[in-house]
């Protein structure tokens, strides 16, 4: 029994579906404006050479103009260079701090996955631990006790985020010992470190850079709030942190360019940073 | 019927309080070696760091002290020699009830804490409240609608506003509410010289209640919109459809109650950022607070304090967590202790 | 007379499918012709994945989002008003307006048809006060042979055949006018299946069109509860007649296949395999398969 059925004869039976936005236009608009942010945040100085330290007190506060898109601080330096500095500051700060989460995260993670058992399950615990605590408590007392120090800025981020990065290597690094090509390693007499380099490596170093890239808008955070706070780096090295701090009182005497472009140059900073991390995410995750 | 003895009410509750003392007693054999490896952890810092917590308990009078009376302070405060003694003493001395004296308040740490913790509580919890059931209302109407505009423009809003800390939402509170528009005071508990009665409080406590709320909000709406989503697709709530039943009346009372449960567990576990929003929110406008205390207690280095403060808080988190996983319990009966 | 209740007549759906090589259209239904009528039960039966179970999502306005369709699916009321029930963007709305309330339907899996955090009884009781059922939960469930306890347990509490009996007394609350079962018995020992298929029975005789959605012809043969049967093939009806005469004596080669292949008739396996429903072509018959299971080796 047939019978053929003219597609003009199909029709809707309920709502069209609606068209889902394109993922991938989410992750190029991320990279672009990183890369814009980037530029401003390298070239910018590099153009001014040394006029943002320059304080020039007659010019002192004054709101965004042609001369000054960004206006002035209290000491009269142009804040649009001023920040270029700052953004430029907090995000190597944030990368030093994602590279070294990295570097111990994947370590750990890696080892502890590979060494299995208890020393596994040790680690486990000591990560659930660090997860127990506040970061930024955490932050703040290491940031407190070595007072002045960029290394301890950098380590107390380091030391509190590299769990996160640990999970993700663990966990692949334990989906693979259970595969069965590294089965066949070891049966052809592949040594433990072999195996570790030729099969685990690629794998786990995607998924480390990944769970790193992610972290980097965590460490943008914890560093300006640090430095908010006068704990992170001192008042008159511009960042993300101390901009802000001169922010608090800056709005006090009506100058909210103080606050706007900082905080508006962190959020988009902050939005782009983790737009690339899902966007290298999805295709982790697709080719798995 | 056999299968239907278990569903008895008194059964029930038997079982209930039996996964609440399975859980209790997990959450604090996990617990106590956390809060007690966090205050070894602080006391190792500061042995290893450039701290002295002699020079910081005197201040400005450890030049004007010999050597013989610093060493004499240093028996009596316990300070010994290595960094276990110290933290053996603190120990010994917190659990008779005596946390050490805080050299920022010039109380003893104790009061510090008593004095201090309402108005955290006050604050952080009215916020936390105002983001929940905001969260909860804005997730039921995009339930309604999945994929319209209001779920569109709640998506887009929550993960803009997550991108900012919660110091920046309360400059930018301050900035145009107390400052600009001149509305709402910026700080403190009550207006200067005045005494903080109900009505100066409360006008005091709108602006970092909001940001309070402002700081949570996304991040509980989008975890919310998940796992409303999720329930939508769910078969029971395709069954309640099949059976006729509203639109409204499936999502008020088959959607959201079975995204509750999830969503309530995750609210336990979002106390560390909760602290961290008090912390920021209260230096922002002077609230009297306990968090604010653990930034002039890190600025100043005021050891008794901030080890102090650094275990309850470890210890708050650790609650939090655990009456998140009572919670979950009680509320989802499908639910046994080994989740 | 008995009036008509359920109507198709060269009924065709399209399921849209995002597969690996791209969207392709999932044949649910093909030309299919149907009537159930008031006061009698017609069993809709056919191996699994043959579009039965999407013939009640049509007829409940439950198809997926996108579906495209064909001919006509309407409920027709007892003074004779058709409701279309696919036709164009508002089909499913209308469909939806009679749900529970006129439609009713008993789902295949009544394991997960509940909400979960929720008891039986609130359950019940709440579906009855939105359609202004006239039976109180207690009733509904005594005509599905269910404790009273059964109200206060959650979902996970009861077995899968209580389950499979509370969904019945949901599909009831409302006094639908049709009742679409969608296996019914299929985790129910003999003798609860039995009362169950009796149930259904007294459901026609108090006047409802029901439509017996079933794959267990040998069931459906030995409780005699069907007064109309439908076969269903790759989403085409390709026999429709008196139960007596298609159980009995089947016309189509696959409805003989499907009795032949009954334990009472001598369990002989059916040739080859049911075919992808997806972008089936126009032409496809069962010969097609039949031609192929011959190549591969069997025989009868």
């Amino acid at each position: 029994m047939s019978s053929t059925v003219e597609a003009a004869d199909l029709r809707l039976t309920g709502p069209a579906v609606r068209r889902r936005g394109l993922r991938a236009a989410g992750t190029i608009l991320g990279v672009a404006v990183l890369v814009l942010i980037a530029s401003y945040a390298v070239f910018v100085p590099m153009l001014a050479g040394t006029d943002e330290k320059l304080t020039d007190f007659s010019s002192a506060r004054l709101p965004p103009s042609a001369a000054h898109p960004f206006g002035t601080d209290h000491a009269g330096r142009d804040l649009f260079i001023r920040l270029a500095s700052g953004l430029r500051v907090s995000l190597l700060i944030a990368v030093l701090c994602a590279l070294a989460s990295m570097g111990l995260g994947m370590l750990i993670g890696a080892v502890s996955a590979a060494l299995g058992g208890r020393t596994d399950r040790i680690v486990m615990r000591v990560v659930d631990g660090i997860n127990a605590v506040p970061h930024l408590l955490l932050g703040v007392v290491i940031v407190a006790m070595f007072r002045g120090s960029v290394t301890a800025i950098i380590a107390s981020i380091a030391l509190t985020h590299w769990t996160q990065v640990a999970r993700i290597v663990r966990a692949e690094v334990l989906s693979l010992r259970s595969r069965e090509y590294v089965e066949a390693a070891y049966l052809l007499g592949s040594t433990r470190r072999e195996v570790l380099r030729r099969h685990f490596l690629p794998g786990t170093l995607a998924q480390g850079v990944v769970a790193t890239v992610m972290l980097l808008p965590h460490a943008i955070w914890h560093e300006s709030t640090l430095s908010f706070l006068g704990l992170g780096l001192s008042p008159d090295q511009a960042s993300l942190g101390t901009l802000l701090k001169e922010a608090q009182s800056e709005v006090m005497l009506g100058g909210w360019w103080a606050l706007v472009f900082p905080a508006l140059l962190l959020l988009v900073t902050t939005l782009a940073v983790a737009a690339c991390g899902k966007g290298l995410l999805s295709r982790t995750e697709g080719r798995q | 019927m056999p299968g239907i003895e278990a569903a008895s009410r008194p059964a029930r509750r038997r079982r209930r309080l039996r996964q609440t003392r399975v859980i209790v007693l997990r959450r604090l054999g996990l617990g106590v070696p956390v809060a007690v490896g966090v205050s070894l952890l602080v006391f190792l810092l500061a042995s290893i760091s450039p701290f002295d917590p002699l020079a910081a308990y005197l201040g400005d009078r450890f030049a004007q002290t010999s050597a013989e009376q610093r060493e004499v302070l240093s028996e009596s405060l316990g300070l010994g020699t290595s960094w276990i003694q110290a933290w053996w003493h603190w120990v010994t001395s917190a659990l008779s009830g005596d946390l050490g004296y805080s050299r920022v308040f010039r109380q003893p740490v104790a009061s510090v804490i008593s004095e201090r913790l309402p108005w955290t509580l006050l604050v952080a919890g009215t916020g936390l409240l105002l983001a929940a059931v905001g969260s909860l209302l804005l997730a039921a109407r995009c339930a309604r609608r999945p994929g319209g505009l209001l779920d569109r423009i709640t998506a887009a809003a929550a993960t803009l506003l997550q991108g900012l800390p919660p110091f920046v939402i309360s400059l930018g509170l301050l900035m145009v509410f107390a400052l600009g528009l001149g509305l709402l005071p910026g700080g403190g508990l009550s207006d200067p010289g005045t005494e903080p009665t109900a009505g100066q409080v409360l006008r005091h406590m709108i602006l970092p209640v909001t940001a309070t709320a402002l700081s949570q909000l996304p991040w509980l709406a989008l975890s919310l919109r998940a796992s409303t989503r999720e329930a939508l697709a769910s078969d029971a709530v395709r069954g309640a459809l099949l059976r006729g039943l509203s639109e409204r009346t499936v999502v008020r009372r088959h959607v959201m109650p079975a995204a509750l449960a999830p969503f309530i567990a995750v609210l336990g576990t979002r106390l560390p950022e909760v602290i961290v929003g008090a912390v920021l929110v209260e230096t922002v406008f002077s609230w009297p607070g306990l968090a604010a205390a653990v930034v002039s207690s890190a600025q100043a280095l005021d050891f008794a304090l901030l080890a102090a403060l650094t275990v309850l808080t470890t210890a708050a988190v650790l609650a939090g967590s655990l009456v998140a996983d009572l919670l979950y319990v009680w509320i989802d009966p499908r639910v046994s202790a080994d989740v | 007379m008995n009036s008509i209740a359920i109507r198709a007549e060269g009924h065709t759906v399209r399921i849209p499918s995002r597969t690996r090589r791209g969207t392709g259209w999932v044949h649910a239904a093909t030309d299919v012709a149907f009537s159930a009528y008031r006061g009698g039960v017609h069993a809709l039966v056919g191996e699994s994945g043959c579009g039965k179970t999407t013939f009640a999502s049509a007829v409940l306005g439950m198809l997926p989002p996108g579906t495209m369709a064909a001919g006509e699916l309407d409920y027709v009321d007892a003074s004779g008003t058709r409701t279309p029930l696919t036709a164009g963007r508002d089909g499913a709305a209308r469909a939806a307006k009679l749900r529970g309330r006129v439609i009713g339907y008993v789902p295949q899996s009544p394991a997960t048809y509940l909400t979960p955090v929720r008891t039986v009884g609130s359950q019940l009781g709440e579906t009855v006060r939105e359609l202004g059922g006239a039976r109180n939960p207690q009733d509904l469930l005594a005509q599905v042979n269910l404790e009273a306890q059964a109200l206060d347990a959650f979902p996970h509490e009861l077995s899968g055949g209580m389950l499979q009996r509370a969904a019945i007394a949901f599909a009831l609350a409302g006094g639908p006018d049709v009742l679409l079962a969608d296996e019914p018995v299929s985790g129910l020992d003999p003798d609860l299946a039995q009362l169950t298929l009796g149930l259904l029975r007294r459901v026609a005789d108090a006047g409802a069109a029901v439509v017996l959605i079933t794959h267990d012809l040998q069931r459906l043969a030995d409780s005699g509860t069907a007064d109309e049967v439908s076969v269903m093939y790759a989403g085409r009806i390709v026999e429709s007649g008196p139960a007596s005469e298609v159980l009995e004596l089947p016309s189509h080669p696959y409805s003989r296949d499907l009795l032949a292949a009954l334990p009472a008739n001598g369990l002989q396996a059916m040739p080859g395999t049911s075919p992808e429903l997806t972008d089936l072509p126009p032409e496809y018959s069962y010969a097609e398969r039949l031609a192929a299971a011959a190549e591969a080796g069997y025989a009868r």
